[in-house]
């Protein structure tokens, strides 16, 4: 019997997902274990595995369709089998098509669920609102079919052809008049450069030519080509709507300090001929959740009317991957030894990278770190998580020349800095929270106690 | 210290155009060569190679002359003559060189050039003395040279294409190592002459590089004129003795009177000292440059072989032409990008832009068009019905993105594909202008047709 093919559950909070890609096609053999499709949550894209042996025969949800989570999106079976009736299990996508013209600019701002009445749930989610496709074709437009043939012979857009015909009707006198206005007879285009624009719709009189003799060539329109505004990915989406919503909701501000790494780092050589393998990062993470233990105001969120505190660090890190980054969560990350801290962040670290996380592993941090350390920067501040109080930004470890007890003397210094939600967090506390993760870190004794 | 605005080092095809334009726009000029004006090209490449095969050519037109009636009597040829012939045409053309860097004004320096730094270059003279120089810029045309590999005994019937070309006696039979386009032209004028040639190519076939129908065709070609092609597996256990060279591929042991060795080119760098102007060459030895022939170090330029865009003489031209304006001018242009191929084998080969192969590997939907020499009334009147040419179009757009021909003159014929490609030409124009009848060039114009499927002298394509 035809086996249905059912969209997986990707986590708590994911209700549907978009099927961005089909690696089959009706009819082609699979086996267990190939990769079907591929899915598109708010956090990741991620490939989605056949359980069964035979043959797609039909595909219900097809690419860029969403559905629901457990959905039959195709059957698996024998050539020729009856498949079971089933109902439309495609919802409208949320993902925009490409966009033709200009980019909408009519995207509505989702709104975060308001949190207000149990303070318990951790981080505001922010819902994702259906971007609604860009218009792929202007408004109606009144143009004669003499003219649009010309207009489409001549490889330009009549958008800014004044009609001069009854309603503005654009007439072929328009277009010819339009062209001799805009010197169209001199203008030099190979043959091939215009093919390619009259196919891809493209107004020559808007490209730049690079040919011997101002020539527009086929590079010169496909230059054009790659500078159409393109939908971005869902997860850029995202990521834009999550850092546009902080950046207006919660108001930052900074405080920067100077962590002297020299004896850590002297010390993590030490802990590598002992055959101990710990990165800079663990250090830094190990601190930011020691420190939160001792200024529990930090580790808290806000909506603008209350202020709840969070028991646990739930230790988001900013990971960047192709195309955009991922934010995986270390949870309950107090309970953790260092050495279980190390393991986990390295395996959320590779995950991330593979694009393999789930979303759920993605969301509910009560704080992050973003490390920029080996990215050769000397500050940056970066953008709260939306639903956290703070941020902590680290930067390379420079050698640096620094007074020591009045003398000169060069030491590893890394710069790192807070941004704080002015809402929740007041300069005295971010300043002390600043300066608690420099006092670990720079407590030797501290780190042999804890390896 | 003399002073120039420019230093070329090297006068091959790509270093003396360099000079000579950089000279055109007026610049103070030197160049340096520590052999001969004309370089690899003229000396021990293009020009030497064609001369041969010229004769080795002609050789196999008179053995057929008497399916043109006429009559010859017993034929036998002398190849020290042949090599001589070579050698006046390799020194008249050299002379030509000499007497144009002359009239430019431009300062000849012989030596191998090295450099100091940015603006100074020192040239080393075959006595040991040095003279040194100052310049504003340096265009680097130092070329290649033949890879020999180490695992080749070093003997006497082991020899790269330079030094076979010095011959003045053909081996009875030649063992060929590597099937790319010095090969394969070398093993063909030799077979020609009645040498029993063996070509071995380590990859799956010979000429990579050429589009795949292409290859075939010249491979049957030359298998039907007795030469031995063995590809797909590495010639092995070379040995070398007083009386024949050996060697093993697969299973098979190979015997001949000699080996010629043409596995690659190998770029020139040596003796510059880059390391004194912050140039590193790339992992093969090539020395980067950008689109506009700069190296890393800001004044100088390379050009040609040692730069690895394309191993061919009128690439370097080209970009020696582009980097002397460069050189000189302060608006800069762009190397020009498409570099068509030609190789001398029998029959020949000319190809310009992207192969089938290539095009697909690219993503684009492409159609082809193909016209046979068999099938236009020109080659069956010359007798030489071998070959066809190849149109490779966007499917879209019918823009020519290539042109692969194989059979007589088809080192000729490519130019005129050439310019189609450059120009941007789509399939249907190119079929819609009109080509002279009888000529050979007329098969870019049923090819196209053949492409757009309404040939006029093929049947209708069989669904």
């Amino acid at each position: 019997m035809a086996q249905p093919v059912l969209m997986p559950k990707m986590g708590q909070s994911v209700e549907e997902c978009v099927i961005v890609k089909w690696r089959c096609k009706d009819g082609d053999k699979v086996k267990k274990g190939d990769i079907l499709f591929e899915i598109e949550t708010e956090k990741a894209v991620l490939e989605v595995e056949s359980f069964y042996e035979g043959t797609l025969l039909k595909v219900l949800v097809s690419q860029g369709q969403a559905a629901h989570v457990g959905a039959t999106v195709a059957f698996i079976g024998q050539p020729g089998e009856p498949l079971p009736a089933v109902t439309a299990a495609a919802v409208p996508a949320p993902v925009a098509a490409p966009a033709v013209s200009a980019p909408a600019a009519s995207t509505p701002v989702a709104k975060p669920v308001t949190v207000a009445a149990t303070p318990a749930i951790s981080v505001p989610a922010p819902v994702m609102a259906p971007v609604p496709a860009p218009a792929t074709a202007p408004s109606r437009m009144f143009i004669s079919p003499r003219a649009r043939a010309l207009v489409e012979h001549s490889a330009i857009s009549a958008t800014r052809i004044k009609g001069s015909g009854p309603n503005g009707r654009i007439v072929e006198k328009d277009v010819q008049g339009y062209l001799d206005a805009h010197n169209y007879a001199s203008l030099r285009i190979s043959p091939a450069a215009k093919a390619l624009a009259i196919k891809e719709k493209i107004d020559v009189l808007s490209v730049t030519a690079s040919g011997d003799g101002g020539r527009i060539m086929v590079g010169d329109v496909e230059r054009s080509l790659k500078e159409r505004p393109k939908a971005m990915s869902k997860m850029r989406q995202i990521i834009a709507q999550r850092l546009t919503q902080s950046v207006v909701t919660s108001p930052h501000f900074f405080v920067t300090v100077e962590v002297d790494m020299t004896d850590l780092l002297e010390y993590r050589k030490e802990l590598k001929q002992k055959n101990l393998q710990y990165s800079v990062t663990d250090f830094i993470l190990e601190a930011v959740v020691l420190a939160l233990m001792e200024s529990p105001g930090v580790n808290s969120s806000t909506d603008g009317k209350s202020a709840w505190w969070h028991s646990s660090v739930h230790l988001g890190m900013a990971a960047s991957i192709a195309d955009g980054l991922v934010v995986p969560v270390i949870r309950h990350a107090e309970k953790l030894s260092l050495k279980e801290l190390h393991d986990t962040a390295a395996d959320l670290a590779a995950r991330a990278r593979d694009g393999k996380l789930m979303p759920d592993e993605m969301s509910g941090s009560t704080f992050t770190v973003s490390n920029m350390g080996m990215l050769n920067v000397e500050n940056f501040t970066a953008i709260i998580n939306p639903g956290e109080g703070a941020i902590l930004a680290v930067s390379s470890t420079n050698e640096k020349p620094v007074v020591r007890k009045g003398q000169i003397v060069v030491r590893s210094i890394m710069k790192i800095t807070l941004s704080s939600d002015h809402r929740l967090i007041d300069g005295a506390v971010a300043a002390r929270f600043a300066n608690t993760i420099k006092t670990k870190l720079e407590d030797v004794e501290l780190w042999k106690s804890l390896t | 210290m003399e002073k120039f605005d420019v230093i070329v080092i090297g006068a091959g095809p790509g270093g003396y155009p360099a000079a000579i334009r950089s000279a055109q726009l007026g610049a103070s000029v030197a160049i340096v060569e520590k052999e001969y004006a004309g370089g690899t090209c003229l000396n021990w490449g293009c020009i030497a190679t064609k001369s041969l095969i010229a004769c080795s050519d002609l050789f196999a037109h008179i053995k057929r002359a008497q399916s043109f009636g006429i009559e010859t009597g017993k034929l036998s040829y002398d190849y020290a003559a042949m090599s001589r012939r070579k050698n006046d045409v390799v020194s008249k053309l050299r002379g030509g060189v000499e007497g144009l860097l002359k009239a430019n004004k431009v300062t000849v320096f012989k030596g191998t050039a090295s450099f100091v730094d940015r603006q100074h270059v020192t040239v080393t003279a075959a006595d040991g003395t040095q003279t040194a120089l100052e310049t504003k810029a340096t265009i680097i045309a130092s070329g290649s040279t033949s890879a020999v590999p180490g695992f080749l005994p070093k003997n006497e019937r082991v020899m790269e294409s330079r030094a076979f070309l010095e011959l003045t006696k053909l081996p009875a039979s030649l063992l060929v190592l590597g099937g790319g386009v010095i090969g394969c032209e070398f093993a063909c004028m030799a077979a020609q002459l009645g040498v029993k040639v063996t070509v071995v190519e380590l990859l799956s076939d010979i000429l990579m590089m050429v589009d795949a129908d292409v290859r075939n065709e010249l491979r049957r070609h030359m298998e039907a004129m007795g030469i031995r092609v063995l590809t797909g597996k590495a010639l092995e256990k070379v040995e070398a003795t007083a009386k024949e060279v050996k060697g093993q591929f697969g299973d098979e042991t190979l015997t001949a009177d000699m080996l010629l060795v043409s596995v690659g080119r190998r770029p020139v760098t040596a003796e510059l000292k880059l390391e004194n102007v912050g140039i590193a060459v790339s992992k093969a030895g090539f020395i980067p440059v950008d689109d506009f022939g700069r190296t890393t170090a800001a004044s100088i330029f390379a050009i040609g072989d040692v730069t690895g865009i394309a191993q061919l003489a009128h690439a370097a031209t080209s970009q020696g032409v582009t980097a002397a304006e460069n050189a000189v001018n302060p608006k800069k242009r762009k190397m020009d990008k498409l570099v068509p191929a030609c190789i001398f084998t029998s029959p020949e080969i000319g190809s310009v832009g992207l192969t089938e192969q290539q095009a697909k590997e690219k993503g684009l939907t492409v159609k082809t068009g193909k016209f046979g020499f068999a099938h236009l009334g020109k080659a069956m009147a010359a007798g030489e019905t071998n070959g066809f040419v190849k149109w490779v179009a966007d499917a879209s757009t019918g823009q020519l993105l290539g042109a692969h021909a194989v059979g007589l003159h088809a080192t000729e014929l490519i130019s005129e594909a050439t310019a189609a490609v450059r120009a941007e030409l789509t399939a249907e124009e190119l079929g819609r202008t009109i080509h002279c009848h009888p000529t050979l060039s007329e098969t870019w114009m049923e090819a196209a047709h053949a492409l757009l499927g309404h040939c006029i002298h093929a049947p209708p394509a069989r669904r």
